[in-house]
């Protein structure tokens, strides 16, 4: 197998007597691009929250790029080069598109109050630079038109683009994605995944949860199945959805 | 009369480095400061004892304000620790607190008989002229350096930071960026204002007792600020204006009005701050301005 | 300071805490259903207290004086929620959080400005206190215990043995869960509001009897209810009459030490100490926090 960028070993998770969790174990190559499919309930969300450090698990651990991340809260598992998204976007309603970009630089100078008050030079060459890069950025994602617009006022489709956007702004080695199709137009679902298909030959890893199994199917060269807590299959997409057990658990066996 | 508004208008600008401040808190940040006049009374004790042990007034100001600075600090750490609701209420406790001390501690604060012959703005600072018109140009002189500071932090990549956190903090997490550090700067800083406003109100009012502390005051700033627009520094002004001048204003009101006792009127008072913190918040969460924020 | 002191401190330490408790009771129940703390009970209290004035006009006794306590007290709830807190349910907890404080600054000033701010004392018999051990007690004392028992057991035992107090049960331990198995909110809501009332109306009497009735005395009631709430894990019934009796020992027991007027600041202490330690409250379910 290829470096694994992210690797999950043995997770569990239990709610109350009930286990969402149980030993979940996977390793998502670098630079790759990997999906995670499953039936509501699998646990998906759980998984997600827990890998990116939103949840505790109840045992197991999370490497990421070799170091084990499992203690780490999620601001620091980012500066290692995770990033993420979130299934319902969760933009900054109040900024522009723009700000929401130029907010997620890492490392900005200017969020020291004594640099703002006392070196105003250094940071207007900072923030030139990061609005270069944010504007890089909003070419890449199509979202020039309406860089000055209320984030609030985006559809739900630009919304994920926004969020890819701010998670591009982090300088991420790795990308998880938590749905990024669910409630987007089928236009915008071609082009999401064609900006991310461009990201990943750039060498930004991808692990993508989603329910939209179409559309993930044609996206990743590696698919994970993910059923009532236990993993239940992974490999290229096509041997996976072939597999009898896959088409039992995810289609009721009616495909 | 123009001496009567001018003494209105010294009042509703001291109150407004307040509405600033709690602006910067509660409407670029999210952070809920239910305790402002605790901050408030901390920085009038602080400037009105040293001024009596003898320091010079362009010392004993910025004292209040540092006073008032470290004060929040331990509380500002504890916001961080702490669910919304609960940080709310401990913040209403710090503040009755703080003012049970200040009655309690007489050889001190001079309990509740007060602290009477705190030097003048206009003395203390030697400035010959009407006191009044002294004290309306020095607080117009701090309520202009709070905007230009307000308007500053605001516009600066730590104000987009803020404003983040106060839209979304998980997703501020998801950035890799501690909300936590935010939180504290801006908590600090905007006490400073408050601590300053309470020093420059010992030194205009001349005497103080704990029952000028009462949570009421806290209310007064919240209304100010809510009315103006959460989250607009132009509209912390305009709302403090409006609020503090009827406030003000109703203390000498009851010479006009025949048959409404001084009491009564503070009644008055005390119920048109509860009527509109309701309608406000049932009809006009944005303010009548509409900032950017509001409390919906 | 002997023995006996110490066990007439705690005594009344038991019967403010009950007092306490109460409002500390209502203030979690509106607060497991309604999410938000609700800064008005104090107030609700107050005016229960002065309601309480006219039970003499119905009849003797305490009883008397309870019970108009309590209907005004549930009276003014129920009202409230029509016109303020059920238009503001779809807002931020904050939102009804500040109306709450504008409700409570609204009701002690109509209070105030048609009353006067005078104290005042119910017309019961003054009687001498009996000596019980090494206790001194009041026969109002007694009673004080006796209602406040009585009201938390009939409150628990609508929570837990009525169809209404489980709906509202369902609903504190999980709202969504409970809007998605159909529970129908308004009923609850308003059944909600009137215990609440019916709560609030009663510690704030039962203070009347062991003090006097004064406008201040129900915002003062609010810092130590709402610590005890926090104290026994907000939205947890059995906390907060717990968190009541805790913080009502502590202040009465700590006076020997800090004096009469730092006692209200034990409270606050003891919360905040508790706050350090567990950031839920004693009794919370689970602890996890990020």
């Amino acid at each position: 197998m290829a470096e694994a960028s992210l690797c999950v070993q043995g997770i569990r998770k239990h709610f109350g007597g009930v286990s969402v969790l149980e030993d979940v174990s996977f390793a998502a190559p670098a630079g790759g691009l990997s999906g995670m499919i499953g039936p509501n309930g699998a646990g998906k969300s759980t998984l997600f929250a827990i890998v990116t450090g939103f949840q505790a698990g109840d045992g197991g651990s999370v490497l990421f790029k070799g170091q084990d991340v499992t203690a780490l809260p999620t601001v620091q598992r980012v500066r290692l080069g995770m990033a993420r998204t979130f299934q319902v976007p969760r933009e900054f309603g109040s900024l522009t598109v723009r700000e929401n970009l130029m907010a997620a630089a890492p490392g900005q100078a200017g969020e020291k109050l004594r640099n703002v008050f006392f070196r105003p030079g250094w940071i207007r060459a900072e923030e030139a630079a990061i609005a270069a890069a944010a504007e890089e950025w909003l070419a890449f994602l199509n979202l020039e038109r309406v860089a000055d617009a209320p984030a609030s006022s985006l559809s739900g489709g630009q919304r994920k683009l926004l969020e890819l956007g701010r998670a591009l702004m982090v300088r991420p080695a790795m990308i998880l994605l938590d749905e990024p199709f669910a409630g987007v137009n089928p236009v915008l679902v071609g082009e999401i995944s064609e900006r991310i298909r461009e990201l990943s030959a750039k060498g930004i890893g991808f692990l993508i949860v989603e329910h939209n199994l179409a559309a993930l199917s044609r996206l990743v060269d590696r698919l994970f199945v993910l059923d009532r807590g236990r993993l239940l299959a992974e490999g290229a997409p096509a041997e996976v959805l072939a597999d009898a057990a896959v088409r039992e658990a995810y289609m009721g066996g009616s495909a | 009369m123009l001496s009567y508004l001018l003494a209105v208008a010294v009042v509703a600008l001291i109150y407004s480095l307040m509405t600033l401040a709690l602006n910067l808190q509660f409407g670029f940040t999210g952070l809920i400061n239910f305790g402002v006049v605790g901050f408030f009374a901390i920085g009038a004790y602080t400037s009105a004892l040293l001024s009596q042990a003898g320091l010079p007034l362009e010392l004993t100001l910025p004292c209040a304000a540092l006073a008032a600075g470290l004060a929040a600090w331990p509380v500002a750490l504890l916001s961080l620790r702490l669910r919304i609701e609960y940080f709310a209420i401990v913040m209403l406790g710090y503040a009755e607190t703080i003012r049970l001390v200040i009655s309690q501690e007489e050889w001190l604060t001079g309990g509740v008989r007060g602290l009477p012959g705190i030097a003048s703005l206009s003395v203390g600072l030697g400035i010959p002229g009407d006191p009044t018109l002294v004290a309306f140009a020095l607080a117009l002189a701090c309520v202009v350096g709070a905007v230009l500071v307000s308007r500053r932090l605001v516009h600066s990549p730590f104000g987009r930071m803020i404003q983040a956190i106060r839209d979304d903090e998980d997703a501020v997490r998801a950035l890799g960026k501690s909300p936590g550090r935010f939180k504290v700067a801006v908590f600090v800083v905007s006490c400073l204002f408050v601590g300053l406003s309470g020093g420059l109100y010992a030194h205009y009012i001349t005497y103080l007792a704990p029952d000028q502390f009462g949570a009421l005051l806290t209310f007064y700033i919240w209304v100010a600020m809510i009315l103006g627009g959460a989250g607009s520094v132009g509209g912390a002004l305009v709302g403090s204006a409006i609020l503090l001048g009827f406030i003000e204003g109703s203390r000498f009101l009851h010479d006009l009005l025949p048959g409404v006792s001084a009491v009564e009127m503070s009644s008055v008072r005390l119920g048109v701050i509860g009527l509109s913190m309701m309608l406000l918040m049932r009809f006009r969460p944005q303010g009548l301005l509409g900032g950017k924020a509001g409390c919906g | 300071m002997g023995f006996s002191l110490f066990a007439n401190l705690a005594f009344n330490g038991l019967i403010t805490g009950l007092v306490v408790s109460l409002l500390a009771l209502s203030i979690t129940l509106v607060f497991g259903i309604a999410r938000f703390p609700n800064a008005a009970a104090g107030d609700v209290a107050t005016v229960g207290a002065f309601a309480g004035l006219l039970g003499p006009l119905a009849g003797g006794g305490t009883l008397w004086i309870i019970l108009c306590g309590m209907a005004a007290g549930a009276l003014l709830s129920v009202a409230f929620y029509f016109l303020l807190f059920r238009p503001l349910a779809g807002k931020s907890a904050v939102s009804s959080l500040i109306a709450s404080i504008g409700m409570a600054f609204f009701v002690r000033a109509a209070l105030t400005f048609f009353l006067g701010h005078d104290q005042r004392v119910y017309p019961l018999p003054i009687v001498r206190a009996m000596p019980v051990g090494p206790l001194r007690v009041q026969p109002t004392d007694i009673e004080i215990v006796v209602a406040a028992v009585l009201a938390l057991a009939a409150v628990f035992s609508i929570l837990h043995l009525t169809p209404i107090g489980k709906r509202m049960r369902a609903v504190a331990d999980n709202a969504e869960l409970a809007r998605v198995s159909g529970i129908r909110a308004n009923r609850v809501l308003v059944a909600m509001w009137l215990i609440a009332g019916l709560l609030a109306g009663l510690s704030g009497t039962l203070l009347g009897v062991k003090t006097v009735v004064s406008p201040e005395m129900g915002w003062d009631l609010l810092m130590p209810a709402f610590a005890a709430t926090i104290l026994g894990t907000i939205g947890n019934p059995v906390g907060a009459v717990l968190g009541g009796v805790l913080i009502g020992l502590a202040q009465e027991l700590s006076t020997p030490f800090v004096g009469f007027t730092y006692k209200l600041g034990v409270g606050f202490l003891v919360l905040l100490v508790t706050l350090l330690i567990r950031p839920q409250g004693l009794f919370a379910k689970n602890s996890l926090v990020r």
